[in-house]
């Protein structure tokens, strides 16, 4: 890879300055992951961006050719191993599209309810990890006091903490307990009060606001341009959401809830206020989503009859067929894309990440602001290195 | 809302643009068949047209079959409420070995979304798209040799001095078991606690050297 | 300081210049000792502050009661440690930077008042004297971000710089009001008129904006949160100090506290009363006729010994510190509430807000004390 240039001459004057090239990351305190950003900076000021990806490339399409359709769903966990919930059920909707498969009622209510929960704890997690990129050391702890409850209850049907593989194609892994409806309302309840304080603390402060209003703007234009999906798409007025434009689970058209998107509050639209401001709302349509799941609930199977053991003769499906499934993650729009020559793998799995597409706003979101702002920037994004690099 | 994929590749066969081809799999994933050469008109008349409305490119994937490579877009639309996928196939010809680059135009310019995803695609598999600004790779350190997603892939026997011994055998071929998880065999006495029991004991390391042993332990 | 030397001279029968080199260790010495285990202690509160602040305990375990043994122990740790110094290191400047920093902030201490008499030396200039000597802790901070030969650490140095110094405009000028009220720089002039008379943040309305002022001004000097731009953990990985580890790190660290404690020392004193309780409550801190010294020394027998007196002079001390305190709780609150700003934004709020505002309550000063109008009366 051809590196930035390292020396130019100030076309401005005539003092010959050299531009600083400054590396930031793999390991940084604010990449969010291992990325590296090749910055070429005038003091304080990045006059040039360049990204570097690939330090958490995992091989995982080409793993996908190589075990079964089911046994993939652990490493779909992994990509987004903050929406882990989320992850398995593109795949599963993805190996459902190809296969035809049936997926009984409850079990479409129960993905429903835990992707929702977990949507509310990876928006959580952003948060609280944007406010340590602003400075604020303590709405993260804040945050995780709440994403520790959604761990507790989601380890309940899923048997883990945050890798969960509980979601896999047919329906859910096993059903919920008697007690878990309840205790989820009541960490519903509980969450909404939080919610204030969140606020209070960090979205109204005023040097908050300073430093995230009317930085990283994005046009809409540019965000539809670079494949940007999710928050960082609906924080540019673009009011589009799969779970109600193209609802790929039946219980989402039956359930109320808003799409909120960025209104230039506080600066121009698009900035980094307003994607920030569209994951905290989106957090609590995500607890009315969950409240009305649960009223909701039927009862029945949670697993289709055509779902065999991982031992015995694996899934099959039909030769020469493809599909291509797009799922609202926390982040944007993933989508699985397999190919299928009619044997127990497919021969081409794609994941098509949000954080990748995101992320290729990037070097162009960059140049021109400060270093404080860049993080700022790649904070906003929300990127999971899982994911943009699979 | 929008258009259904057979409005679409109705539309696009109407256009009178050289090299559409026909509609694939209509009932699972409907696919609009395209010649390389059409490519990126189509995908221009995709993005600018009223009523198709494309604003975004959702996904590019490279699939390498056994006679050929296919090459698929995916293409949406927010305004319209539609989406579309769109297949692109070059041949492979008899002596194609791991120098031959499948050809394919880029829609960089069309879609700026593009860029990143043919540049991983170069990467994995090796398809050349020919007009891409700046065509190198992505996920892969850049002296990385060899695209890894092609099916006639070998894998290095070592990388930056470290060997690498892989069991290329699929997980479910290697034995018929019954619905039981297996059972994890005793551990012989004096194995390494840091290495599985059935691992050979004298793995090659960099620098020739054995793993030390720990006493009293395993 | 006089009744130290002739104790010295009476009880060891030394002569006076001797005494005074005596007393002088003995008082200089027993401040860095006050010193240093007021840093260990503040580290701890700040930890306690933090955690209790993000809704969890802090030290717990560390020698039994709420981890009270922490600093000490990771004091013991730092010293343990590898001293690592980079490749490219410029080693003399790399070596003294820390030395630097800490010496400049603890030389300040020579002229705060902890009681009437209790203070190394009393200088005329004392203000003055504070404002000036913090300033060579930028010299030390530059130091290090460069002679660490990394990106990262010249950003913090040079943040550093420009903040910093920055800064000094606002707090200095904040300080002159106080100075106008009082008529003198000496800061023992401060509490005995402030015994007098009063606060002296009450003295007139542009007071408490000027008490204001150089509170954000010297957080901004102490590189505290909303002003942490040169340490900028989550930019600058650790700022200028991003190279340096083990004891040297700590250099830093205790530079950090100390300063806390002179800005609030500082400020006590000429805004809140420094050792004195209002209306000369008890007459807190002010020396007794006949002390202890004067017993020792010689000068008066033992009945002729005020004690009551002697003991309100000493409770001065234990009143300025938990004013101190009370400051320093407030600086940590802030750290771990507000986020950082980004450093253009500095350099507006202290050039554009900080320094016409400071401008403004000198001339307001000047103005009442001119003509004669105040809050609380004063002769």
């Amino acid at each position: 890879m051809e590196a930035l240039e390292m020396y130019t001459t100030d076309e401005r004057s005539d003092v010959y300055t050299e531009e600083l090239k400054l590396n930031l990351g793999p390991q940084h305190p604010s990449t969010h992951g291992v990325l590296r950003v090749e910055l070429k900076m005038d003091g304080e000021i990045i006059t040039d961006s360049r990204c570097d990806i690939g330090y958490l490339h995992r091989c995982a399409e080409k793993i996908g050719e190589n075990v079964t359709y089911l046994q993939f769903t652990p490493y779909t966990d992994r990509m987004d191993y903050l929406a882990s919930m989320n992850n398995n059920l593109a795949w599963s909707l993805t190996v459902e599209k190809l296969m035809g498969l049936e997926v009984p009622e409850r079990a479409q209510w129960l993905r429903m309810i835990c992707s929702e929960l977990n949507r509310i704890a990876s928006h959580l997690i952003a948060f609280g990890t944007y406010g340590i990129d602003i400075g604020a050391n303590t709405p993260f702890f804040y945050a995780f006091r709440e994403r520790e409850s959604i761990m507790q209850l989601l380890e309940r049907p899923s048997g883990a903490r945050m890798l969960y593989n509980y979601i896999q194609p047919g329906g859910v892994r096993r059903d919920v307990d008697d007690n878990w409806i309840g205790d989820v309302l009541a960490f519903c309840d509980e969450f909404e009060k939080r919610w204030a304080e969140y606020n209070t603390l960090l979205s109204n402060n005023y040097i908050f606001i300073k430093r995230t209003a009317n930085i990283g703007i994005l046009t809409q234009s540019m965000a539809l341009d670079y494949g940007c999906t999710g928050p960082v798409l609906r924080g540019s007025g673009v009011r589009w959401d799969l779970r109600r434009d193209v609802p790929y689970l039946e219980p989402y058209d039956e359930v109320d809830f808003d799409v909120p998107v960025g209104e230039g509050t506080h600066g121009a639209l698009g900035d980094c206020w307003d994607r920030y401001w569209v994951r905290m709302r989106e957090m609590m349509e995500s607890i009315r989503i969950i409240r009305q799941g649960c009223a909701k609930l039927p009862g029945g199977e949670v697993m289709t009859k055509k779902q065999t053991s991982m031992y015995k003769s694996p899934m099959k499906a039909a030769e020469g067929a493809h599909a291509y499934m797009r799922c609202e993650n926390p982040r944007g729009e993933l989508a699985f894309y397999a190919v299928s020559e009619g044997g127990t793998s497919p021969i081409r799995l794609r994941a098509r990440a949000p954080s990748f597409c995101n992320l290729a706003v990037l070097d162009q979101l960059l140049p021109g602001t400060m270093l404080g702002d860049g993080v700022a920037i790649i904070g906003s994004l929300d990127i999971v290195l899982g994911e943009v690099d699979r | 809302m929008g258009m259904n994929e057979r409005e679409i590749h109705a539309l696009l066969t109407a256009s009178g643009i050289d090299g559409v081809g026909g509609l694939e799999q209509p009932d699972l994933d409907p696919t609009v068949v395209l010649q390389p050469s059409a490519l990126v008109e189509v995908m221009t008349l995709l993005r600018d047209d009223e009523r198709l409305a494309m604003e975004m490119l959702h996904c590019v994937t490279a699939v390498d079959r056994e006679d050929r490579v296919d090459v698929v877009y995916h293409v949406c639309s927010f305004a319209r409420h539609h989406a579309l996928t769109l297949r692109t196939s070059v041949a492979k010809p008899d002596d194609a070995d791991e120098s031959w680059h499948p050809e394919v135009p880029s829609v960089a310019s069309v879609y700026a979304a593009a860029d990143w995803h043919e540049r991983e695609q170069w990467d994995l598999l090796g398809v050349h798209f020919t007009g891409h600004p700046d065509l190198r790779r992505l996920l892969l350190p850049p002296e990385w040799i060899g695209h890894p997603l092609r099916k006639d892939y070998v894998y290095p026997s070592e990388h930056g001095g470290i060997p690498l011994e892989l069991d290329a055998v699929p997980i479910y071929e290697r034995d018929e078991r019954e619905d039981t998880p297996p059972v994890a065999e005793p551990r012989p006495a004096g194995t390494p606690l840091n290495q599985p029991p059935s691992a050979p004991s004298a793995r090659p390391h960099a620098g020739g050297k054995a793993p030390a042993k720990k006493e009293g332990e395993g | 300081m006089q009744g130290l030397i002739d104790v010295f001279a009476n009880l060891l029968g030394t002569g006076p210049t001797l005494s005074m080199v005596l007393a002088y260790f003995v008082c200089i010495h027993s401040l860095i000792g006050f010193i240093t285990i007021y840093a260990m202690f503040a580290i701890w509160m700040e930890r306690k502050v933090a955690a209790h602040i993000q809704v969890r305990l802090g030290p717990m375990e560390t020698g039994g009661w709420h981890g009270w043994a922490q600093s000490p122990a990771d004091a013991l740790k730092l010293l343990f440690k590898e001293d690592l110094i980079p490749a490219g290191a410029n080693k003399f400047l790399f070596w003294i930077a820390p030395a630097l920093v800490f010496c400049g902030v603890f030389t300040g201490f020579i002229v705060v008042p902890f009681a009437e008499g209790i203070q190394i030396v009393d200088l005329e200039l004392g203000v003055f004297f504070i404002v000036a000597i913090a300033s060579v802790e930028v010299i030390g901070v530059i130091m290090a971000g460069w002679s660490s030969n990394s990106k990262y650490s010249l950003f913090g140095a040079v943040r550093e710089a420009a903040q910093v110094v920055s800064y000094e405009l606002p707090s200095a000028t904040a300080l002159l009001p106080p100075v106008l009220i009082v008529g003198s720089l000496t800061l023992g002039d401060f509490n005995t008129f402030q015994a007098e008379h009063g606060w002296l943040i009450l003295h007139n309305p542009f007071m408490p904006i000027a008490a204001l002022i150089f509170f954000i001004s010297s957080l901004a000097g102490c590189k505290r949160a909303p002003f942490d731009l040169p340490e900028a953990e989550s930019e600058l990985v650790s700022g200028f100090h991003t190279e340096y580890s083990g004891m040297r790190f700590s250099f830093f660290g205790l530079e950090e506290f100390v300063s806390m404690f002179l800005v609030s020392a500082v400020t006590a004193t000429l805004f809140f009363g420094g050792y004195t309780l209002p209306f000369d409550l008890l007459s807190i801190g002010a020396a007794p006729d006949v002390s202890l010294f004067d017993w020792l020394s010689g000068h008066a027998e033992l009945g002729q010994v005020d004690i009551l007196g002697s003991l309100t002079h000493l409770a001065g001390p234990a009143v300025f510190i938990v004013k101190v305190f009370v400051f320093i709780f407030i600086q940590m609150w802030l750290r771990w509430t507000l986020p950082r700003l980004r450093v253009d934004q500095v350099m507006v709020l202290g050039y554009k807000f900080l320094l016409p505002w400071a401008l403004f309550t000198v001339v307001g000063t000047a103005l009442f004390e001119g003509l004669g109008w105040g809050w609380c009366s004063h002769s």
